[in-house]
């Protein structure tokens, strides 16, 4: 049986995402209202994981917002590089964590993040298999992509303060197409 | 009625919620006429049968992506004077390059913002109102 001890950790900060298929990887992250998205092929033995928090207000979460978008695409990069590594769509499940409500944020951010991603699946047809949403506290989190083992850790009070204001700074905006060019 | 009103627009994605929103970015454009896709052989299938004036197709896509979908357009003498505009998440010079080898009218990077679609799409018809 695989021990933790033996498993190589990568840790995923917001706006990332990675893709794994060797079970010996767990993947890690720290939530406070952002939410993470696991998702995997238990065929193709592939999984992978996001990190987002959209920016904020009610009407930049509205439908077609600017905010939408931006959650939409880091769900595609995630789907798509599952795809790449042999997942079928058809096949995928997901487990969605996150979005604490916390009294940093002034509006419910955690909910709408989280409501999202719920939103998002359900419109794509991919089935939650399990989820861990809302709540005061932040999470500590750890998935193993290829088997789709979750386990997470509340973080304290404090801890939640503090994640939740790193996750208040702007976010990179997400790459354009021109950036990503590399000239040798 | 405003150019937008006539010109047929047929959205090919894979994912449906990038669909409904481009569709959602489309309507608030002033475009009427849209139809959508979930991949490039069906999106073919529709050009075939009802030829769209502008196309808008992803370019990661299952059975046939973006740049499949837009050679076969172009092939095809009655769908081959269509404005095509490639949409990317993980976007490349190579692609971007081969895209406009293949006579891609525009790519664009997802996520992309009203403003930058309006302006790829009356890059090619002119003001839409």
């Amino acid at each position: 049986m695989m021990t933790d001890t033996a498993a190589r950790r990568v840790n995923i900060i917001q706006g990332e995402y990675k893709v794994i298929d060797d079970p010996n990887v767990v993947l890690t992250t720290i939530l406070g209202s952002c939410v993470a998205a696991c998702l995997r092929d238990p065929v193709a033995g592939v999984g992978g994981m996001n990190h987002f928090l959209l920016p904020g207000s009610a009407s930049a979460m509205s439908a077609g917002g600017d905010a939408t978008r931006y959650g939409v695409h880091l769900m595609e990069l995630l789907i798509n590089g599952l795809l790449k590594k042999g997942a079928r769509r058809d096949r995928l499940e997901a487990k969605i964590f996150g979005g604490a409500k916390t009294i940093a944020t002034f509006s419910n951010v955690g909910d709408q993040n989280a409501a999202f991603a719920m939103q998002f699946l359900r419109d794509e047809g991919i089935s939650v298999v399990g989820s861990s949403t809302g709540g005061e506290y932040g999470r500590k989190l750890e998935y193993w992509p290829v088997s789709g083992r979750a386990r997470q850790y509340p973080l304290t009070g404090a801890e939640t303060q503090k994640t939740v204001a790193l996750e208040q700074r702007p976010a990179p905006a997400p790459r354009p197409v021109e950036s990503s060019i590399e000239f040798f | 009625m405003s150019i937008a009103e006539k010109i047929k627009v047929l959205i090919v994605d894979d994912q449906v919620t990038s669909r409904l929103l481009l569709s959602d970015a489309l309507v608030q454009l002033g475009f009427k006429q849209i139809t959508s896709a979930g991949d490039g052989e069906q999106g073919m299938k529709i050009m075939a049968e009802q030829p769209h004036h502008l196309v808008i197709s992803d370019f990661n896509m299952p059975k046939m992506d973006g740049i499949g979908f837009l050679q076969a357009v172009r092939a095809n003498p009655n769908t081959k004077k269509a404005a095509f505009i490639i949409l990317t998440a993980q976007g490349d010079r190579a692609l971007v390059q081969k895209a406009a080898q293949l006579g891609a009218n525009n790519v664009l990077a997802k996520p992309f913002t009203i403003e930058k679609m309006k302006a790829a799409i009356e890059a090619v018809f002119g003001a839409l109102k």
